[in-house]
């Protein structure tokens, strides 16, 4: 059980290098890309310091100076996204498909044991086609997903293909919140 | 378009230059009392990374033990939140204003965290008590 418990570590390994691989080579290094991800993360860091410079009696022009960075920022996050979601579509399709044969292959089978009774909120995912009432047994799902959660996180960080932190403020582009949420009031 | 191009490549193997040279300085500075962090990301890093190595070395120790039960996961957020918590108050003593108040530097990176802790804890122990 132990080699399994293994074996599902190094694929989530592999997957996460894969995808980042994958978007590496279909989004990260575009010309296109690369560009509005300077872009945005100069603004960002521009609209930062204007923020934390600014007084609490601020002139109309400063405020139209923010709010037009603002607009100029939110139009570059959400290129961006254009730019990511399409290979971003293919790579979640691959994955899904990917996921599902891997499911097959470890269908009821045990591969660790929690040293912890999980809520049952979770016990539909630690105990997913399992057979028995035993909850500390663990199925391939829960494992690949906090394996996954935590390896593929740190990659992204380690490779440099994290946002930045003052991006992530700002608001990720499409799917993160969105920039006129934190507009000057 | 070319020339653009090579203009992009060039200011990215500056900032990958830069940030070389400057990971050593960093580790330096995270381990001397007190330090001075212009840059908030650099110590934010030190936080996400130590919280890493915490989850892991945890994991490791709780599985050998073994540890067990809810109350393994409450220590583990007690002992993670406490140590990064003691370093930035006592060892760093950071302004945490300046980072957005210390819930903001507590959950930095507490989730990846927390993830590895778990894996490490259920692999140790599923490896070490159940073959």
């Amino acid at each position: 059980m132990w080699a399994d418990t293994i074996l599902i570590v190094v694929i989530s390994v592999c997957t996460a290098l894969l995808g980042e691989g994958l978007i590496w080579l279909l989004v990260y290094r575009t010309e296109k890309y690369q560009k509005l991800k300077i872009e945005v993360e100069k603004g960002s860091k521009k609209l930062e310091r204007r923020r934390e410079g600014m007084s609490d009696s601020l002139d109309k022009q400063q405020k139209k100076k923010i709010e037009r960075e603002e607009e100029r920022l939110k139009n570059n996050n959400r290129d961006m996204s254009f730019v990511k979601m399409k290979s971003m579509l293919a790579i979640g399709f691959v994955f899904t498909a990917l996921l599902g044969m891997f499911n097959s292959i470890f269908d009821g089978r045990v591969v660790a044991f929690l040293p912890f009774q999980p809520i049952s909120l979770v016990q539909n995912l630690t105990h997913r086609n399992l057979p028995g009432e035993d909850y500390t047994e663990c199925s391939f799902i829960f494992l690949y997903i906090l394996s996954t959660m935590s390896i593929r996180q740190n990659i992204q960080k380690l490779l440099g293909f994290a946002p930045s932190r003052v991006v992530a403020k700002q608001g990720g582009g499409l799917f993160g919140p969105n920039v006129t949420g934190q507009q000057f009031k | 378009m070319n020339k653009n191009y090579q203009q992009i490549r060039a200011a990215q193997q500056k900032l990958l230059k830069d940030k070389q040279s400057n990971e050593i300085s960093v580790l330096k500075k995270a381990f001397t009392r007190c330090s001075q962090w212009d840059d908030k990301d650099e110590f934010l890093d030190v936080i996400y990374w130590s919280r890493q190595i915490i989850g892991i070395v945890a994991g490791i120790i709780w599985g050998l033990i073994p540890l067990k039960g809810f109350f393994g996961i409450i220590l583990f957020v007690a002992v993670n939140a406490g140590i990064i918590y003691f370093y930035f108050m006592n060892f760093q003593k950071i302004d945490e204003e300046e980072y957005g108040g210390s819930w903001e530097l507590t959950k930095e990176g507490f989730m990846s965290s927390f993830a590895g802790f778990l894996v490490m804890w259920i692999i140790i122990y599923t490896g070490v008590h159940h073959t």
